[in-house]
């Protein structure tokens, strides 16, 4: 197999390639992304840097390496992280360069497979839907929200929507978040201050990924034939606030409407990535993923815990990632 | 009364299940309801037999009160006398009360949506769904122990996931704390209504629970009877006639007839 990954110089791209590169089926990995150098050594991975928005540049990297290479399958997971950007060009980043993939996988003549790296924030989260997300669940398709979520709703259901092209195997990946720098996390940015304030009177459930888990996960999806869309849990669910003790920090439960203006002064002052507004109700009603489909067709059931388990497990056994680093502020 | 030094429950990994049930949570409400249970309401409970010691299964009682007494009655009835965690199917507007929410999802309760109760009774846990919902605690005093509007939600679910219905008649609690009026455009936290006691605080009106024997829909009713509405419609008649009957025997065993 012949993988291109988009995003690949991203902490996750990083580890998607590597792990990919570890992969006895796995023959040769084109990773793209925008920097002018990768940081791959292996022999079996060919870095090229382009901006995907450029509709000329991203049509000359798949019939120009991409055919060279007889590239197979692609890895998409090249969304903008910051969620305080937006605009035409970071829509463009998210939403454009997947309308442009999905195009070129009808014509180009040797990609078989798309795997869009979607995420547990294109489902709508209310105190009326399920606390257990199944890939059914509802999208949240309110215009009034933020375009970080739009966008990325958007992208998900147009690849939805070319499922059922000839001759193509589409599928989509809705992962957990992953706590991870330089990720797009929201919740590791909420971490960054040693003061984490919460809704007072809710605690909800929340479901967390960890790096190898998410690498391995999009492995799996890539390397199935299996067409639809998987949700892929990570191996931590647990409340917020014990997501907050673990992290070292001091948990203040807050009337919920004090929360946004604070929140909104800290990114003024601080300048920090974290909106409230995109956590509102994750931070009232929780919501986990269900992952039963992603462990009947894959065979995938998340592994590598971020934080060691009550039972004893330490951290970084069966190479597990270590225990996230919070820095002080 | 069964001593129970662990609960089982389907830890993801740090002590909670996905609805966020932990296990010392329910130790610390098995304590502090205790006193409530053997003393103010003074439960008395008959076949408990019936109740299965594992896999899945629907648990049906008729529903009364202001506040659900009833269910927490029956939460520790279960729980002290079999070791099993009971999950309450509760109304979806509970996710919405602060600290309510929080409790009720650390002792098991479980918002009422298809998926959530799909994935209870896939890992076979103990359910208890009140038919009747918010009609049964909303109905006037002068109508106890008359079933209220019986949804069919329950006979679904058996006949799908192939599971024992176990029906329950709850005597005492119609008359421990019976709603005087309601206010109905009160919907704070997407409550349907607040309910005006007729007391301030419940009656200490004694409780007896009865367990009637298990009803297997499924082995009545083909899986595919689960999308049939007059299938579903008889099922679910035939789990509120057995409800009635322990009511109407439960009521004779009170007076002593």
């Amino acid at each position: 197999m012949k993988v291109l990954v988009t995003g690949a110089t991203t902490p996750l791209g990083v580890a998607l390639v590597e792990h990919l590169v570890a992969q006895p089926w796995v023959e040769h990995v084109l990773a793209i992304a925008r920097e002018p150098a990768g940081p791959f050594a292996s022999s079996r991975v060919t870095y090229a840097s382009c901006d995907l928005t450029r509709a000329r540049t991203l049509h000359d990297l798949l019939w120009g390496p991409g055919r060279r290479l007889g590239i197979d399958t692609v890895i998409h997971g090249a969304l903008h992280r910051s969620a305080r950007d937006r605009g035409t060009r970071i829509r463009a980043e998210n939403v454009g360069i997947t309308r442009q993939l999905l195009a070129a996988l009808e014509r180009h003549p040797t990609i078989r497979r798309l795997v869009l790296r979607s995420g547990a924030e294109v489902y709508a989260l209310r105190d009326t839907e399920p606390n257990l997300l199944d890939e059914d669940a509802p999208l949240e398709l309110d215009p009034a929200a933020p375009q970080w979520v739009r966008d990325r709703v958007e992208a998900d259901l147009t690849t939805c929507a070319r499922m059922c092209s000839a001759g193509t195997a589409i599928a989509v990946a809705r992962c957990a978040e992953v706590l991870a720098p330089a990720s797009g996390s929201q919740l590791w940015d909420y971490l960054q201050t040693r003061v984490c304030l919460r809704p007072l009177g809710f605690d909800p459930m929340i479901n967390l990924l960890s790096v190898a888990d998410h690498a391995r996960a999009l492995a799996l999806v890539a390397r199935s034939s299996a067409v639809g869309v998987f949700n892929i849990p990570g191996a931590d669910t647990l409340p917020l606030s014990r997501i907050v003790t673990l992290a070292g920090r001091l948990g203040v439960p807050l009337p919920g409407p004090l929360l946004h203006p604070l929140y909104q002064l800290r990114t003024w002052t601080i300048g920090l990535e974290f909106r409230y507004d995109l956590n509102l109700r994750r931070f009232h009603f929780g919501g986990v993923l269900d992952g039963t489909r992603a462990q009947q067709v894959l065979g995938y059931r998340p592994r590598h815990p971020i934080w060691p388990r009550p039972n004893g497990e330490p951290p970084g056994a069966r190479g597990l990632p270590r225990a996230p680093a919070f820095a002080r502020r | 009364m069964r001593a129970i030094a662990s609960y089982p429950i389907h830890d993801e990994g740090h002590g909670y299940d996905v609805f966020g049930l932990h296990a010392d949570a329910v130790r610390r409400a098995v304590r502090w309801g205790r006193p409530l249970y053997r003393r103010y309401f003074r439960v008395e409970s008959s076949g408990i037999e019936h109740v299965p010691s594992s896999g899945a299964a629907i648990l049906v009682p008729n529903h009364s009160g202001t506040l659900p007494i009833d269910g927490a009655m029956l939460w520790l009835d279960v729980v002290q006398r079999t070791g099993r965690v009971l999950r309450p199917i509760a109304d979806r507007f509970v996710p919405r009360l602060p600290f309510v929410s929080t409790v009720f999802a650390r002792t098991g309760v479980v918002s009422g949506t298809h998926t959530n109760v799909r994935r209870l009774l896939e890992v076979g846990e103990l359910i208890v769904i009140f038919p009747e919902g918010v009609s049964g605690p909303a109905k006037p005093f002068r109508e106890r122990y008359q079933l209220q509007k019986w949804r069919v939600g329950h006979a679904e679910l058996a006949i799908r996931h192939r599971a024992p219905i176990i029906p329950v008649a709850i005597i005492g609690a119609e008359e421990s704390w019976p709603v005087l009026f309601r206010i109905r455009a009160f919907h704070a936290f997407g409550a349907p209504y607040l309910p005006v006691p007729a007391s301030l605080v419940p009656l200490p009106v004694q409780l007896h629970l009865h367990y009637g024997p298990p009803l297997e829909l499924h082995r009545q009713y083909p899986v595919e009877a689960a999308d049939d509405p007059d299938a579903l419609a008889a099922a679910a008649a035939e789990v509120r006639a057995a409800v009635e009957a322990l009511i109407t025997r439960g009521l004779a065993a009170r007076r002593g007839a």
